[in-house]
């Protein structure tokens, strides 16, 4: 793998601030921290689910010699908590609705002595039918998840009835006539299986308390949101928590929302000894309300007779699991993927979250949309078969350029889709001959860019280096590291002066944390703010001291010097040291950020604001595929990615976003996902099972960007890219395999012996119409 | 934790530990790892072996043409030694299959044979090759068994505690012979066999099967010897003989339904690989020099 030929040699060069300590191993985590004192945690989870619970009875666990506390629901504030729809509790009350769900929690001395008591906690309970299907819960005879689901506390516009925890509808022209009228219309079914984030550390969460405020070292990749869930459930003021995040080693998406913060700073209140939690890979697995959904399309498209689209009908059911997490937004996301980037003047589409006693969903890399994305792209290579058109052929048709609306009545600016369809195609010479057993499916993408509010302050002090204190989280993108470069371009001074603070809520202002891919978009902007009032100040000490006005000052290089006479010049470190002794050099940013643009003439029932997006994001993979026809087991060869996500400012750290999301969905494609027992538990909830992809796996990968002129996004036009690479690589898959065997494999992940089953099955069905024929 | 742990000086004193009731731990990567996922727990003594190279740790050639493999070999050793690459071919094939470079170069041969795993990869080309394994003890004559009767079910085998694998004898081959392994993956590393077969032929003058062998991997509770290929002598080569094979490997596999796989899928895959196992080794047979793992040519998980 290399960075794309049109790479400057000057942007290849990025040495992360962070990189060293992580590749030397001196870098800490949250499970290396050792606090004077500290004790250690472990969680009771439900032994059977879903069930009521009957009683529980500490008293065994508590009076084991080495342990300090032990609690259950009883020992914490009752209420119910989670953003959008709040059924959550930190401990179980009367019912348990996943195998993960907390009971009880203790701190002991060791983790030995931890897990022992937390093993001797007596719990009874009856058990209750489990709900597991997503396709019959919504039946009015399947037992609720959550009975008591009318009494919960929801924000305005969500629509839920019993076990639809959440609906969104899109609604635009008049689906049903364009149907009847339509040249061509095929329907399709496909399901895709849940999986996980897997990030390599599971997670720590340590707890020390000073008097009435609380320091908590935590693997989140989230901070102010961990912050808020203690401050909501242990009902404390946000100025007495502090998150600190020590290097965090990984999350994709796992390590979003609030975990178990709130859990371990009880115990540490409750033990009055510092307390940590590690968990192990299989609680990992397990435990955390944020895996990816399972989900069940069923499509209908209606072409002319020039195979342009006419219509879109479909239903999209995604599995919510035992609580909604933060996946309250996932229908309207996952509706709007089930149309994806293509011109579609009549649609209706209906997407249901759906509550099941499975582990709760949230969000993972991309949420909803690589599963929707593979159904919605194997179902356009049917229809661009239905039409006789080369499945390529067939998106430059009906998808989104420049200036046209795209299905729910946005208008796009400058847009790169068109121009990623090529460069991916072209990076795996599609159209040239192919050995035999190989294809290339090509698939395209789109992702929206998230916005939202976040601060940076940054000082320069006498020495003429800088601090950014910032609520950015590093989660492995490097974005985080990317800002020291934005700062340095505005002050005119080498990213090497600049040092930051992050990942610490008491030292920096808000941040959305790494989720969404926002961190360049939204804490950049921040940054660039802040950064820009330092600039202001130089500029006016620099005007002062050669006589100039101030707007004429440039900053570059380390020096201050009149625009267009680079000899009446001032040191910027120099002019650090005169603002030392008088007026400090400080900036704070909170710009406004970019406002929705408009959506005309579609509805939308369950509106969580995703109908039109700020800077869209495009992209295209084409994929070249070898099959062993006799097993199933494919290989990926080449993958040809393009990606319109704006301004690329860090290439070498674009790649890698691209490269790793790549790899992911190559596992998503053909090896990883969860398989349940009748109750709804995991079987695969370990690593020999449960199948990542592994460094000898990875294909050639052919990344180009396609930077089009963007207003209304990020920092000089910066869409976010960690989350849009993960979209379209295993739907591009799916349609080389279709193309190899006759069918789609309309089951994700297509394991080899789902192959190897449609093989099968295109055979017989082959054979079944020579026969018919003969007769 | 075990209570009880002795780095071996010589083989005699693990011998002494082995007597004492120690087992013995080479690379660890079957025992600890298998403690640490809650398979079985540490036992109470350990004694160390992996410092016994001198004794332990060498690929010799006999003058008979048979090979003599230590117990402490490698598999990174094993599928790099120039002499078990041409004359034992099949084992190259699985040792350059196992885990990853760390595992490889960590777990050895005797360990990968004695955790009589019905899923070990260097199990059915050991078998195919016709090895034997030496056992030794402090208290009496050394043993030297054959694998079927050494492998008795999933983790279990014939020898006694006290007994040391010291290594392992490949009887010397016919000249126009050859061997291959494969396996079925799901991705190129850190995987474990879902099905795998071995095959080892010897060829006449005029490229007719001589004798033939083969073996199946993970689909009986020990590595499974295919029965009746003895009739197979006199044959060439061609789609029939492989065929043949294929359904032989097939019919006589008796393959569990797990997570990996199911039932149905497992005994059509072990044809699969038995077909394209004894496709290699007769190609290998005639000369034609095919990369190890040889799993990388044949179909599955092509190199790029
Ligand atoms: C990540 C990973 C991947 C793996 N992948 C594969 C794979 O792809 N294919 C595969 O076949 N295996 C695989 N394994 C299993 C393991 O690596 C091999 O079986 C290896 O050969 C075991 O050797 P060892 O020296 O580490 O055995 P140890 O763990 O030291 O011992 C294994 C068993 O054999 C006994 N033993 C060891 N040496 C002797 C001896 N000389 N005499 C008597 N008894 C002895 C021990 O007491 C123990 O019961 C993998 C393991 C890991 C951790």
């Amino acid at each position: 793998m290399s960075l794309t030929d049109s790479t400057p040699a000057a942007a290849q060069r990025f040495v992360r601030a962070d990189g060293p300590e992580k590749v030397t191993g001196s870098g800490r985590y949250a499970a290396d921290l050792e606090l004077p004192g500290m004790l250690h945690a472990a969680f009771r989870y439900a032994d059977m689910a879903p069930a009521r619970l009957a009683g529980i009875d500490t008293s065994k666990a508590a009076a084991m010699p080495g342990v300090l506390a032990v609690m259950t629901a009883a020992d914490v504030p009752d209420l119910r908590y989670s953003p959008g729809i709040a059924d959550r509790k930190l401990f179980a009350t009367d019912m348990v609705r996943f195998e993960g769900e907390i009971l009880a929690a203790v701190a002991a001395t060791t983790p030995a002595i931890a897990a022992a008591a937390a093993a001797a906690i007596e719990v009874s309970y009856e058990s209750l039918p489990a709900v597991t299907d997503i396709e019959t819960a919504l039946d009015p005879a399947a037992p609720l998840v959550h009975p008591e689901w009318a009494d919960y506390q929801v924000d305005e516009g969500i629509v839920r009835e019993g076990n639809l925890a959440c609906f969104s509808s899109i609604e635009r022209g008049d689906a049903e006539a364009a149907m009847h009228e339509a040249h061509t219309v095929v329907t399709s079914r496909y399901v895709a299986d849940g999986c996980h984030a897997v990030p390599i550390e599971p997670r720590a969460v340590a707890a020390q308390w000073e008097g009435n405020k609380v320091t908590i070292w935590s693997s989140t990749q989230v901070p102010f949101d961990a912050r808020a869930g203690v401050c909501e459930t242990l009902q404390m003021p946000t100025n007495r928590v502090r998150i600190i995040v020590p290097h965090l080693g990984g999350g994709f998406g796992g390590k979003c929302g609030f975990h178990y913060e709130a859990h371990v700073a009880a115990l540490a209140r409750a033990a009055r000894r510092p307390v940590k939690l590690v968990f192990s890979r299989a609680e990992e697995f397990l435990a955390p309300d944020r895996r990816r959904e399972g989900m069940v399309f069923e499509l209908t498209s209606a072409l002319d007779a020039d195979g342009r689209l006419q219509a879109r009908t479909g239903t999209v059911l995604i599995d919510c699991g035992a609580y909604v997490a933060d996946a309250a937004f996932f229908p309207q996301l996952a509706a709007m993927h089930a149309v994806g980037p293509y011109q579609v003047p009549n649609i209706k589409i209906d997407a249901s979250l759906i509550y099941t006693n499975h582990q709760p969903s949230g969000s993972v890399r991309a949420p909803t949309a690589p599963q929707a994305c593979w159904a919605v792209e194997s179902h356009t290579d049917e229809l661009a078969a239905a039409a006789g058109l080369d499945p390529v052929e067939f998106r430059r048709l009906n998808a989104v350029d420049s200036r046209t609306v795209g299905p729910t009545g946005q208008t796009y600016e400058e847009i790169g889709l068109q121009e990623c369809i090529d460069a991916a195609t072209n990076a795996v010479s599609y159209g040239d001959e192919l050995a035999e057993d190989e294809a290339i499916g090509v698939a395209i993408g789109w992702w929206p860019t998230f916005v939202s509010p976040a601060g940076a302050f940054l000082k320069m002090d006498e020495d003429g280096s800088v601090q950014i204190l910032t609520g950015a989280q590093e989660c492995g993108t490097g974005a985080v590291m990317t800002l020291r470069q934005l700062a340095a371009d505005e002050l005119g001074i080498d990213p090497e002066r600049i040092e930051m603070i992050y990942q610490d809520t008491a030292a920096a202002p808000f941040g959305p944390g790494a989720t969404g891919s926002q961190t360049l978009v939204n804490n950049g902007r921040a940054v660039i703010a802040g950064a820009k009032q330092i600039a202001d100040q130089l500029r006016e000490l620099a005007a002062d001291q050669l006589e100039a006005a101030a707007d004429d000052i440039v900053l570059i290089d380390g020096i201050a010097h009149v625009a267009g006479s680079p000899t009446a010049a001032v040191a910027i470190d120099d002019l650090a040291a005169t603002a030392a002794g008088g007026e400090l050099l400080l900036g704070h940013g909170s710009d406004p950020f970019p406002e929705p643009p408009e959506a005309v003439g579609t509805t939308c029932v369950g509106d969580q604001g995703l109908t039109a997006w700020v800077g869209p994001q495009f992209s295209c993979h084409a994929v070249r595929i070898r099959l062993d026809r006799d097993t199933g087991v494919v290989r990926v060869l080449d993958v040809g990615a393009a990606h319109d996500s704006g301004t690329i400012i860090n290439p070498a750290g674009a790649l890698g976003q691209v490269h790793g999301a790549v790899m992911m969905g190559i596992g998503q494609a053909l090896t990883e996902g969860t398989v349940y027992d009748e109750h709804g538990h995991q079987r695969n909830a370990d690593l020999l099972e449960y199948k990542l992809q592994t460094i000898a796996d990875v294909p050639h990968i052919h990344t180009s960007f396609i930077e089009p002129p963007t207003n209304n996004a990020g920092p000089r036009g910066a869409k976010g890219l960690a989350e849009a690479p993960n979209v379209a690589t295993a739907a591009a898959i799916s349609n080389g395999l279709a193309k190899l065997i006759g069918t789609p494999v309309r089951m994700l992940p297509m394991t080899a012996e789902r192959v190897w089953d449609t093989i099968g099955s295109a055979h017989d069905q082959v054979a079944a119409a020579t026969e018919g024929h003969g007769k | 934790m075990s209570a009880s742990f002795l780095q071996a000086a010589s083989v005699d004193e693990a011998l002494a530990a082995l007597d004492a009731g120690a087992r013995p731990i080479a690379g660890g990567t079957d025992l600890v790892v298998g403690a640490r996922q809650g398979k079985a727990p540490l036992p109470a003594a350990l004694v160390a072996i992996d410092r016994l190279d001198d004794e332990l740790g060498s690929i010799s050639d006999n003058p008979d043409g048979s090979l003599t493999i230590g117990s402490l070999v490698n598999h990174l050793r094993l599928m790099s030694e120039p002499l078990v690459v041409e004359r034992a071919t099949a084992l190259a094939d699985g040792a350059a299959l196992i885990g990853s470079p760390a595992t490889r170069n960590v777990g050895t041969i005797g360990g990968n044979v004695m955790n009589a795993s019905p899923a070990m990869d260097t199990g059915a080309a050991l078998a195919v090759l016709g090895a034997t394994v030496h056992l030794r003890s402090a208290s009496g004559p050394d043993r030297i068994l054959e694998l079927d009767e050494l492998w008795t079910g999933p983790g279990t085998t014939t020898a006694r505690p006290d007994e040391l694998c010291v290594g392992l004898s490949l009887p010397a081959r016919p000249p126009r012979s050859g061997s291959a392994y494969l396996r079925l993956e799901y991705r190129r590393a850190m995987e474990i066999a879902v099905v795998g077969a071995a095959a080892s032929i010897s060829l006449s003058a005029d490229n007719l099967v001589e004798t033939v062998s083969i073996a199946l991997t993970a689909v009986a509770p020990t590595i499974l010897a295919v029965e009746g290929t003895a009739a197979l002598a006199g044959r060439a080569v061609d789609t029939n003989l492989l065929d043949q094979v294929a359904a032989l490997a097939s019919e006589q596999a008796r393959p569990i339904a797990d997570l990996r796989a199911s039932e149905r899928y497992r005994r059509h895959t072990v044809g699969v690989m038995a077909r394209r196992a004894l496709e290699a080794a007769a190609e290998r047979a005639q000369g034609i020099k095919l990369g190890v793992p040889v799993n990388r040519n044949k179909g599955i998980g092509v190199s790029l």
